[in-house]
């Protein structure tokens, strides 16, 4: 029988288990502490999303606001173009449909920001926790785009099922459907950390500024009507908006019969400067990687530099009110 | 103001009993002052923080503008162009009415500030009508701005005869607005953290029931019901009618005349209900302490 000396089974001076400071502690576990932080951020996004009320009032809530958005759109063209107008509807319906990921992926971040901010007043602690701040916001807008894809799901059925819009599954292309659906959330997740950005430096008031953001991209990203429409330098704008690209493609994948397109078509600038009547498939991928990958660049430095000024001001726990 | 409330105020050296009863001059004079007080961080905050001018005009105008583009994408005739104009016009008040009205009371719980109204010696509907004065100003510009430039961007050429009625109309339609914002600001209160969730709710299917971008008329019996139950609905038709006189104007919804006496009745019955409401909420607010109660 042996007997174990008792300063090999008690903690060394210093060292945790004793009570000391750990310094891997400080280290973190990378990657590791970073989903953590993201997937609590997300679960948390999700329940302030949706444990308000109970799951039929929560789905009819989701999906309300773009089947209305599609309504609006669907009757003014009904108003005008009476029934000859079945491709423009299904362009319509598709585009507003989409346009429910834009505006949850851009409220989610600015929201998440104000709501810790100024209604429960829990920016700073999040912010001085040790998970990233960047990551927890973008795991609060995650929980959002959820939403907002459920009412983009609900619509498009809507369309297809009342409306006539001609989604046949067996023809859709899924390998660029999947391809330009990643890019486009990516980007739509970059222009929503851009407008957290903003909400950083603002006041209470900002809850309607990503609507706001987002009602003045509708304008020039072919959601609703081909870019033709607009005058040649507005076009150019749209052309460098992702979500424009992003719209066309998926678009593209999901009705390649339909021949209405927002990006090309008679009298647009595309047309003049290629000589082509609209861009090709993998033309619309290149251009969504390009502009996406610019935006989320701008969107990254934009964040930083808000982040210091907010740190810099004493902003993060001022809070507003009128 | 402030001069002619010390003047009517119960001075420090009156009894308890002498300061509790208060006349009516200086009833009148309190709430008079809370209603200035409750707009003035409206009106004032609009050259504070200049960052709405961005985000409260040039962005509400942009997406005005897509509606315009839509028209001209199908080549519909002008008036349409006219009829978004103001529907874009008009929106800035709806958007005020349940973002800064209806919603406000439940900041104010959360914020801390709800138990300090109920307090203070003044009548709870002099806060609901000093926000919704500043709240009308604060919109009115920015509905006045979207409507000049887009008039002038987009050539809207306005037909009207009878000035007084659209003016009339107009006053009513605001009156009976923030009388439904005055109304709904009970109703969210009680209802919490669902508020915020409902007043999300209450713009696109709200546009699309009041026929915010074409004639409400198209819209068969939803669109006799709005102008029967929403005051954005009926007063956009009234303008619109009075607005463009000369256009070939869907038929199917009532005269103007008739619509100003929908929103008199309107206007009249939001202002008693929100009356009745605040009583009634803080009743249940004092039994139940809920007052104080924050972010539920």
């Amino acid at each position: 029988m042996t007997t174990r000396s008792p300063a090999l089974d008690e903690p060394t001076f210093g060292t945790p288990a004793w009570g000391g400071f750990d310094p891997a502690r400080t280290r973190g576990r990378g990657v590791a502490d970073l989903m953590r932080a993201f997937s609590t951020a997300t679960r948390l996004g999700w329940q302030m999303e949706a444990n308000w009320t109970d799951p039929v009032l929560f789905f009819i809530y989701s999906v309300a606001k773009p089947i209305s958005s599609a309504l609006i759109f669907v009757v003014m063209i009904d108003v005008i173009g009476g029934g000859s107008t079945r491709e423009l509807r299904s362009f319509v319906v598709v585009g507003t449909a989409l346009w429910s990921f834009v505006l949850s992926g851009i409220a989610g971040l600015a929201w998440s920001v104000l709501d810790d901010r100024e209604r429960y007043r829990m920016l700073k602690y999040v912010y001085v926790s040790p998970s990233s701040f960047l990551v927890v916001l973008l795991g609060r807008g995650v929980a959002r785009v959820a939403v907002g894809a459920m009412g983009a799901l609900i619509t498009l059925a809507v369309g297809v099922v009342a409306l006539g819009v001609p989604i046949d599954v067996g023809h859709i292309d899924w390998p660029m459907l999947v391809a330009v659906m990643v890019a486009g959330l990516v980007t739509i997740v970059a222009v929503g950390m851009l407008l957290a950005a903003i909400c950083l430096q603002t006041r209470q008031e900002s809850w309607s500024y990503p609507e706001a953001a987002a009602g003045a991209l509708f304008l020039v990203s072919g959601a609703v009507f081909p870019l033709a429409v607009l005058p040649a330098a507005v076009q150019v704008i749209g052309y460098l908006s992702p979500l424009s690209w992003w719209i066309e493609g998926v678009r593209r994948a999901i009705m390649p019969e339909v021949g209405v397109g927002a990006i090309g078509g008679p009298g647009s600038l595309f047309t003049e400067l290629t000589g082509r009547a609209t861009p090709s498939s993998p033309e619309i991928l290149l251009a969504l990687l390009a502009t996406g990958a610019l935006v989320t660049l701008g969107a990254i430095v934009g964040f930083r530099l808000s982040d210091h000024r907010a740190r810099d001001r004493g902003l993060l726990d001022q809070t507003t009110g009128s | 103001m402030a001069a002619w409330t010390r003047r009517v105020a119960v001075g420090p050296a009156d009894s308890p009993a002498a300061s509790a009863t208060w006349s009516r001059r200086q009833v009148l004079a309190t709430d008079l002052r809370t209603i200035v007080g409750r707009a003035y961080p409206r009106v004032r905050g609009m050259v504070r923080e200049r960052s709405w001018l961005f985000f409260e005009i040039l962005l509400p105008f942009l997406a005005t503008s897509t509606f315009v583009f839509v028209y001209r994408a199908l080549r519909a005739p002008p008036e349409y162009v006219g009829f978004v104009v103001l529907g874009g016009a008009m929106t800035a008040f709806w958007l005020n009415v349940i973002w800064m009205m209806a919603s406000q009371l439940w900041w104010e719980k959360s914020q801390g500030n709800l138990e300090l109204y109920f307090a203070a010696p003044m009548n709870i509907m002099s806060v609901l009508i000093g926000m919704a004065i500043g709240g009308l100003i604060l919109s009115s510009s920015r509905a006045f701005v979207v409507l000049v430039i887009a008039t002038e961007i987009y050539g809207v050429s306005f037909a009207v005869d009878q000035w007084l009625l659209l003016a009339l109309v107009f006053g009513l339609t605001l009156a009976a607005l923030y009388g439904l914002g005055m109304a709904l600001a009970s109703l969210f209160l009680m209802w919490g953290r669902e508020a915020f969730h409902l007043t999300q709710l209450l713009q696109e299917p709200i546009y699309f029931v009041s026929g915010l971008n074409f004639p409400v008329g198209r819209l068969g019996f939803i669109g006799a019901l709005a102008i029967a139950l929403l005051p954005l609905a009926v007063g956009l038709d009234a303008m619109r009618q009075l607005a463009f006189a000369g256009s070939d104007y869907p038929k199917g919804t009532p005269p103007p005349v008739i619509e100003a006496l929908i929103l008199v009745a309107m206007t009249v019955i939001s202002l008693l209900l929100a009356r009745w409401m605040l009583r009634t909420l803080e009743r249940l607010a004092r039994r139940e302490g809920r007052l104080s109660v924050r972010w539920q």
